[in-house]
């Protein structure tokens, strides 16, 4: 076993399937009945949080899914799915453009684009800022293309609640300040006159929330050491007993089972000890 | 009383409207609807310099454009192949290298540029993408102040001419989606059309008649289109309602295009080769994929 791998009292690193289902967990304790959630297609985890917060305690929880406003009870194809046979269009109650981003603009709207959003990046840094432009090289220009924008820069910035969710919690990752900046963090968007910010940052290791415009631990996943998740971020985090992230419980483990029953999850890129630094 | 005028055309001739230079619209999401043999017709008669607006989120029909070397500029939030590839090897590769001005936005700016030609306006004052480092990339945007607030000032974009893929059309340019679309009733058609000096064609699954669009108008989404049938003219995307994208030739193409990442051409040469340059046409590259290939990607009715 490698040395970067957390243990707890002699026991073995949890699978990617335990934690996947863990932060599944950990991201629908954060939803609320009535919000309206969005997520771009390739997005399992964060549509099985969904699914479960509608089942546990958020029964009017909106799910948009690519195009589409959809309900459902168990995790279903993407959106675009290359199964022919997926039945998952049976979930969709209601279909829009692309355009239909622009919505996001009006926060009062019933048919607003959403309330929570999630967002990624390359690199996210201390007050929350993320990146999915590109990395600089030496010589400041861009070394590393990134994927581009896509839809989060304007959603990010104008969407009620944003979480930023990483598959992977290293120092490239978790970086002190972004090279470029798709979605502003706490700093940033107070400079530009825009209120709030991330209200927290879900990673394979822990749950980092926001104090004062900077990143703090909340809590730090059984399977990790706080050692560790230290060492794996780019930049000091204030010191402090930091509790264990609360386990599934077993209304969440049972919930689980019914929304995930082929075991999607098990599928989804992930980097249950972090990743490579 | 003389007859209404058909607007069907065929692919040479519609890619024929492409020259070097031109600011071309391509609709599409993701895997969904790329207007793919427009894009290898277009590709065969080596044109270059095109600005391309496509997705707001780009896939295939955009990547292939660019590693053929016809384009010099593109409007577009991201290039990228959901899970096959975080980003496309192509759009990487000439980026990285300084080869591609990239016009960076989000899919919100990239529609916003598109309604501010739609509607024949100077910008657009947008509250989202203030603060990021947008307006540092793209010298198209702007930071202004307007009554104490800050925004972003998104130019007008306007296609010269606008390629899309669709279910179905009739001979008169009504371009209508498949009854059992799911992922999404339209992309960014009406979006490109709308905004589009010239021009917009359609490739469609097949050309119905008149009497039959007119008995469901709801499924019309764009008019006006010339009207080229191509079946199976997104593969080796999907096209909503009627067949899945080929992910296995996703795989392929992106194994290439990485080898070239690499510094290693021949891949994706030879990619080039077989799937553009070697099939004369649409039904070259039919044949070459094989029917029972195709068949297999079709869509089950629900």
């Amino acid at each position: 076993m490698s040395p970067e791998r957390g243990t707890v009292a002699g026991q073995p690193a949890a699978g990617r399937h335990e934690v996947a289902r863990l932060l599944a967990c950990v991201v629908a304790r954060e939803l609320r009945d009535a919000e309206v959630v969005a997520f771009g297609l390739n997005a399992e985890l964060l549509l099985a949080a969904a699914l479960l917060a509608q089942r546990l305690h958020a029964p009017n929880l909106v799910m948009r899914h690519g195009l589409r406003i959809e309900r459902g009870h168990e995790l279903s194809p993407s959106a675009w799915t290359a199964e022919p046979a997926s039945r998952s269009h049976e979930l969709v109650e209601y279909l829009e453009a692309h355009d239909a981003i622009l919505d996001v603009a009006n926060r009062s709207s019933p048919m607003r684009f959403c309330d929570v959003f999630f967002v990624g990046g390359l690199q996210i840094d201390r007050e929350g800022s993320a990146n999915l432009i590109g990395i600089r090289g030496g010589d400041g220009r861009m070394k590393t293309r990134g994927p581009g924008s896509i839809g989060t820069v304007s959603i990010g910035s104008l969407a009620r609640h944003v979480i930023l969710f990483s598959n992977e919690h290293t120092t490239r990752r978790f970086v002190e300040r972004v090279d470029y900046v798709s979605v502003p963090g706490w700093r940033r968007r107070a400079a530009a006159g825009l209120d709030g910010g991330p209200s927290l940052c879900v990673t394979p290791l822990a749950v980092l929330e926001f104090a004062d415009g900077l990143m703090r631990l909340r809590s730090i996943h059984a399977h990790a050491t706080e050692e560790e998740v230290r060492r794996r971020t780019g930049f000091p985090l204030p010191p402090g007993p930091v509790p264990v992230t609360p386990s599934p419980s077993s209304a969440e483990i049972e919930a689980l089972s019914v929304v995930d029953p082929t075991g999607r999850l098990d599928a989804v890129d992930l980097r249950a000890d972090g990743g490579p630094q | 009383m003389t007859a209404r005028a058909e607007r069907v055309a065929n692919l040479p001739e519609t890619a024929a409207l492409v020259r070097d230079g031109m600011v071309v619209g391509l609709s599409g999401f993701s895997y969904q609807n790329p207007p793919m043999a427009i894009v290898r017709e277009i590709i065969r008669r080596g044109v270059k310099d095109l600005t391309l607006v496509s997705g707001p989120t780009s896939g295939l029909e955009t990547d292939l454009l660019i590693g053929a070397g016809c384009v010099r500029r593109v409007v577009t939030a991201g290039v990228a192949f959901e899970r096959v590839a975080g980003i496309a090897p192509a759009f990487r590769r000439s980026a990285e290298r300084g080869d591609l001005d990239v016009w960076e936005c989000d899919e919100c700016i990239w529609h916003l540029a598109l309604k501010a030609a739609a509607w024949g306006m100077p910008h657009i004052l947008w509250r989202g993408g203030i603060g990021t480092s947008l307006p540092e990339l793209n010298t198209g945007l702007k930071e202004i102040m307007e009554g104490g607030r800050r925004y972003l000032r998104v130019p007008p974009v306007q296609p010269d001419i606008v390629f899309l893929h669709a279910a179905e059309a009739d001979p008169f340019g009504n371009v209508r989606v498949a009854r059992e679309a799911y992922l999404g009733r339209t992309f960014s058609e009406r979006a490109l059309a709308l905004a589009c000096r010239g021009p917009v064609v359609a490739t469609v699954e097949r050309i119905v008649p008149n009497a039959e669009v007119a008995a469901s108008p709801e499924r019309t989404i764009v008019r006006g289109a010339l009207v080229v049938e191509a079946q199976w003219g997104a593969h080796p995307g999907g096209v909503s309602g009627r067949y899945v994208p080929d992910l296995e030739q996703y795989r392929r193409y992106t194994a290439d295009g990485e080898a070239w990442l690499r510094d290693d051409p021949g891949p994706y040469r030879r990619y080039l080769e077989r799937h553009v340059y070697g099939a004369k046409g649409h039904g070259d590259y039919v044949k070459m994929i094989g029917a029972q290939n195709l068949e297999r990607l079709g869509a089950a009715r629900a």
